[in-house]
């Protein structure tokens, strides 16, 4: 039955890549001056690291192919969720203009509806490059396979505390209509991780761990494939990230009680 | 001139209409430059020698200059022109009796200086929590021409966002797409505002160094820092030049989009 319902809504979720794609196709123009943006932002962002790091031969006890690697698994976490959750930037003018109303009263989950209904082409565009650059950085890093799966769950993991932050966003939305603001500042945070956190000092160090946890979604994958991270260590990340998500959802259908409709 | 004074104190009230959108965006800001502060921090503590000719005073000053230039430098109001051409309201400034750029720079003004008293607190309370060691510049030269590409900085950023800005005479709909790729993008990395020019080879600055963007950020604080690879006469003259050369650039492109803009949107 599960599994019914889930390539259901994969089909749903099919569709809204469809018609979210396809409303890129009449701005071409933008779609050139974004991507070229975003490439040469991730382009000298990298410039900057090859140079820091053959300058430096890596810093903090890490060789400069590890602070390379953990660069490009923060993009991929950072990019990634951008890609899936995208729709919740524009989630605001939904809730103002009282148009949530008809995402409510159809029989889908209006959670999955606001939060991945409207996957963004620029980013689906940049993720092959990145997955590339993880080949690329993560070859002089490999270890054993064990460390690469543990990597790889871990990075998801990253994605479902992602999801979970969209979904604490959204559902602050719902209350205070404060969205934009909150999400970028979400974003700046996570930006936080492009470098292992390791670099900050507590109790800076601590809060990224725990409190805003972005630590378990961009250091500690890149940690576990160097060889750094226990099984154990492993486990407890990965019920953190549910932990945190079966919050958010619990959160959002508190908030979703207070939704007044009043703009409708 | 009274008129631009009201203008300048209601862009002021206007900055505070959305107290907590000003609050978060100087939050964000902050994070920026904690992420620069320590990075450079651990770098300087886990490595040995100085870096790309920094000593990690000289580095962690950077930092600190980084939230101050970021207020007098890149905050600005200007960007909005794009989309008051974009929508039409344009005309509504066009029938006012008032200067359209000199409406606009006092906008920027005012949010400068809003941002600017901010900073200040910022800086005060980074400095009791983190306790960096600060290099002190006592140098007056330095320090009067450091003052004076302050100026220019905001006067070359004021125009580079204004042309951007008419991008919709032409192209309405890509209005925040140009400035992403000028703003958001080419002026933060190429002004040194994400991290210092000396990272990469010096070709990269010689030939940065005849474009309007190192003057924004970089060059200031390197002039202020004394840094040796740093002519200050030299900096001073392109920087001004840049002021006019942007100045006239600027009034042409203003005058060619008049003669196409068609108040569409209204």
């Amino acid at each position: 039955m599960k599994e019914i319902r889930f390539i259901y809504y994969f089909k749903i979720w099919l569709v809204m890549a469809k018609n979210s794609f396809l409303g890129w196709i009449f701005k071409r123009g933008a779609i050139a001056i974004f991507l070229t943006g975003k490439l040469i932002r991730y382009f000298f962002y990298f410039l900057f690291l090859y140079f820091l790091t053959n300058q430096t031969q890596g810093f903090l006890g890490y060789t400069k192919d590890q602070i390379l690697f953990f660069a490009v698994s923060y993009l991929f976490v950072d990019v990634a969720g951008q890609f899936f959750f995208r729709n919740v930037y524009t989630f605001r003018q939904l809730v103002i203009s009282g148009d949530l109303d008809l995402i409510l009263s159809k029989p889908t989950n209006s959670l999955f509806r606001v939060l991945m209904g409207g996957p963004d082409l620029l980013d689906l565009i940049t993720i092959p490059p990145i997955i590339f650059l993880i080949f690329y950085f993560g070859t002089p890093v490999f270890s054993n396979f064990a460390n690469v799966f543990y990597y790889s769950a871990l990075l998801l993991n990253g994605l479902i505390i992602s999801a979970a932050f969209h979904i604490f966003v959204l559902a602050f939305g719902v209350i205070t209509l404060e969205v934009d603001n909150l999400v970028m500042i979400y974003r700046d945070i996570l930006s936080m991780g492009r470098f292992p956190i390791d670099i900050y000092k507590e109790p800076i160090k601590s809060l990224l761990l725990v409190f805003v946890p972005i630590g378990i979604m961009t250091t500690v994958p890149a940690k576990a494939m160097i060889g750094l991270v226990s099984p154990v260590g492993v486990l407890s990340a990965l019920i953190f990230g549910v932990s945190l998500f079966t919050l958010s959802t619990k959160f959002w259908q508190l908030a979703l009680k207070k939704y007044t409709s009043a703009s409708s | 001139m009274t008129k631009y004074l009201s203008s300048f104190k209601l862009a002021l009230k206007q900055e505070f209409v959305y107290k907590l959108n000003f609050v978060l965006g100087r939050f964000r800001n902050i994070i920026h430059i904690l992420v620069f502060f320590f990075l450079w921090s651990s770098v300087f503590d886990t490595t040995v020698g100085n870096h790309f000719g920094y000593t990690k005073s000289a580095m962690l000053t950077y930092a600190f200059l980084l939230i101050l230039f970021r207020s007098i430098t890149l905050s600005s109001k200007s960007g909005d022109i794009a989309g008051i051409i974009s929508n039409g309201d344009l005309s509504n400034y066009l029938l006012k009796p008032i200067s359209f750029f000199k409406y606009w720079l006092m906008r920027d003004f005012a949010s400068k200086a809003l941002h600017v008293i901010f900073s200040i607190f910022e800086i005060i309370i980074l400095f009791i929590v983190l306790r960096p060691d600060i290099y002190l510049q006592t140098n007056p030269v330095n320090l009067l021409i450091f003052v004076y590409l302050c100026i220019t900085a905001i006067f070359i950023f004021f125009n580079l966002l204004i042309l951007t800005s008419f991008v919709p005479f032409w192209l309405p709909e890509l209005g925040w797409g140009a400035q992403f790729l000028i703003v958001a993008i080419i002026v933060e990395f190429f002004s040194g505002a994400v991290f210092p020019l000396d990272i990469f080879p010096k070709i990269f600055f010689e030939i940065l160094k005849f474009t309007p963007f190192p003057y924004l950020v970089y060059v200031p604080i390197k002039v202020y820092l004394g840094g040796s690879e740093i002519n200050l006469i030299q900096s001073a003259l392109i920087s001004t030049l840049w002021v006019f050369i942007l100045f006239r650039v600027t009034k042409i492109v203003w005058h060619k989009g008049l003669l196409v803009y068609d108040s569409s949107g209204r």
